[in-house]
């Protein structure tokens, strides 16, 4: 597979499930090793990265979890402030976990306001809704002030509605702070209606790599279809 | 009709193992001769038994001993005074254990090292990074065994034979398993944490020790705060008993008053226990419910 995202991109990953999306994700911040092949990232590779170094290329890139993991028995505020552990030292990221500085508080609340929860800075991470929550997965990876934000089925937990919410935000908040998206989606509609391109992948492979307005719908049909390709149940 | 798919459920390891306690107990019954009764006492030891339980009902206010040194504080004064020095060993014992017991259970814990898949540049020392965590953890692991597996009075009784009465070997001696006990189930209670907040951290740059503190220790929290209290309760029962050596807590004035046969003293100091471990439960159960709702 080879592939080259811009910086400053909005690209939507595609394909069935067991595809390799999630794995391609995991690969672009490092949080997987490559058995072979190369990832560059800001013009470093990967793999010839020491510890350090690799944290630092991970604290520069936002990542949105599947199934969000946040903490859930911490405050809202205590979970963004963790975004940014990878920036801090041992000493300051106590101080700051346990005792956050009013300059961060502020920071944070205008996070939460900016992704639309800023009442909620205070409340246990646990009490809110679905819908909420993923806002706190958003606002914790922006309070990394990333580069680059990779986003893993950001969606795939809550109602179509608050599905296109997140998108949008997604989509409106890269495009204002200038940051690459990647997003993976299960839904077609959603990735053609938001990312101008898209990526299908299928078995570990790029099926089509265009901008969507170009993209057939025999090509999603196909990349979604059960029975060409090799079976896997 | 055959099905396709495993027969029947995993019932096979539950089954021995339960079998397998069951034959122990028997064997124990049968080898230790254990009969109904050998538990019906003598008529000697019915009128003991007899004297003693009648004074449930009625504890000492004063003392009961015919000879009271002068100078000696009033019974219930020094009831007072050995339940505070009970808690006293107890908590110094366990301000003790609990910063051991953490650092401990750090390094015997795995979920902070185990998967971190970030290398460094030279092979050699990517594989003594892998093999570092194994090896700090079992020797951690063997530490924590050795410490709990020797009872707090077996540590007291070798203290006093190597220091003497002193009040800090004693609460060595609690300290010392309590840190091990404390340490093995802060270990496996991070370990058993969810562990999908600390993969976001460890993702977002985090170091070893700020995915453990942050997105594991957490999670665990309520139940080592749970924990920690019930162990103090443990370390109160101990704190007393040491007495039995001559601290000066309550199981020396217990065990002084019954040799003396001063029954209702005895019931007195009880109670004096019993009411510590009460007021210490009911003031857990509240910290506990503020801190964890």
């Amino acid at each position: 597979m080879s592939l080259r995202i811009e910086p400053g991109e909005a690209v939507g990953l595609v394909g069935p499930s067991g595809a390799g999306k999630t794995t391609l994700l995991r690969l672009l911040n490092g949080s997987q090793r490559v058995t072979s092949g190369r990832v560059w990232v800001n013009g470093s590779a990967l793999d010839s990265l020491s510890r350090t170094e690799l944290r630092r290329v991970r604290a520069g890139i936002g990542f949105i979890h599947q199934d969000l993991c946040l903490i859930p028995n911490i405050r809202v505020a205590q979970n963004v402030v963790a975004g940014q552990l990878g920036q801090m030292s041992l000493a300051r990221s106590i101080r700051e976990m346990v005792y956050p500085s009013r300059r961060l508080v502020e920071r944070v609340y205008a996070l939460l306001e900016r992704v639309g929860i800023g009442e909620k800075i205070f409340e246990r991470t646990d009490r809110l809704s679905g819908g909420q929550m993923q806002r706190v997965a958003v606002a914790r990876a922006l309070f990394q002030e990333p580069t680059a934000l990779l986003a893993d089925e950001p969606v795939s937990s809550v109602d179509p509605a608050r599905a296109r919410d997140t998108v949008d935000l997604l989509v409106r908040i890269s495009r204002e702070d200038r940051l690459t998206l990647c997003v993976s989606l299960h839904s077609l509609e959603l990735a053609r209606a938001y990312l101008p391109r898209l990526i299908g992948i299928r078995d570990g492979r790029v099926a089509f790599d265009r901008a969507s307005s170009e993209i057939h719908d025999d090509e999603f049909a196909a990349l979604y279809d059960l029975n060409s390709g090799t079976p896997d149940a | 009709m055959t099905l396709p798919v495993a027969r029947r459920f995993p019932f096979r390891t539950p089954s021995l193992v339960t079998a397998g306690i069951l034959a122990a107990a028997l064997w124990g019954y049968v080898h230790l001769e254990l009969r109904l009764g050998d538990l019906v006492p003598g008529s000697g030891g019915v009128t003991v038994a007899a004297e003693f339980f009648s004074r449930a009902v009625s504890p000492a206010l004063v003392s009961e001993a015919d000879f009271v040194p002068s100078g000696t504080p009033p019974l219930l004064l020094n009831a007072a005074n050995a339940a505070l020095l009970t808690v006293g060993f107890a908590a110094a014992a366990m301000g003790l254990a609990i910063p051991m017991g953490f650092v401990l259970g750090f390094f015997a814990s795995t979920a902070w090292w185990e998967e971190d898949p970030a290398g460094a540049r030279s092979r050699t020392l990517r594989t003594l990074r892998r093999m570092a965590g194994p090896v700090v953890f079992g020797s951690t692991r063997v530490l924590l065994a050795v410490l709990r597996s020797v009872h707090e009075l077996l540590w007291a009784v070798l203290f006093l034979v190597a220091l003497g009465l002193s009040n800090a070997a004693a609460v060595l001696a609690i300290a010392l398993p309590f840190s091990g006990v404390l340490g093995k189930l802060f270990a496996d209670l991070i370990d058993e944490a969810p562990r999908s907040g600390a993969h976001a951290l460890r993702a977002a740059g985090a170091t070893n020790s700020q995915v453990y503190l942050f997105g594991l220790l957490p999670l665990a929290l309520p139940d080592i705060i749970a924990y920690m209290f019930y162990r103090f309760e443990c370390a109160l029962r101990s704190s007393a008993i040491l007495g039995f050596f001559g601290y000066p807590t309550l199981g020396l004035y217990i065990r002084q008053s019954f040799s003396s046969t001063n029954y209702g003293e005895v019931w007195t100091y009880l109670y004096a226990l019993v009411l510590l471990v009460a007021v210490f439960d009911v003031w857990s159960f509240g910290v506990r419910r503020r801190i964890l709702a």
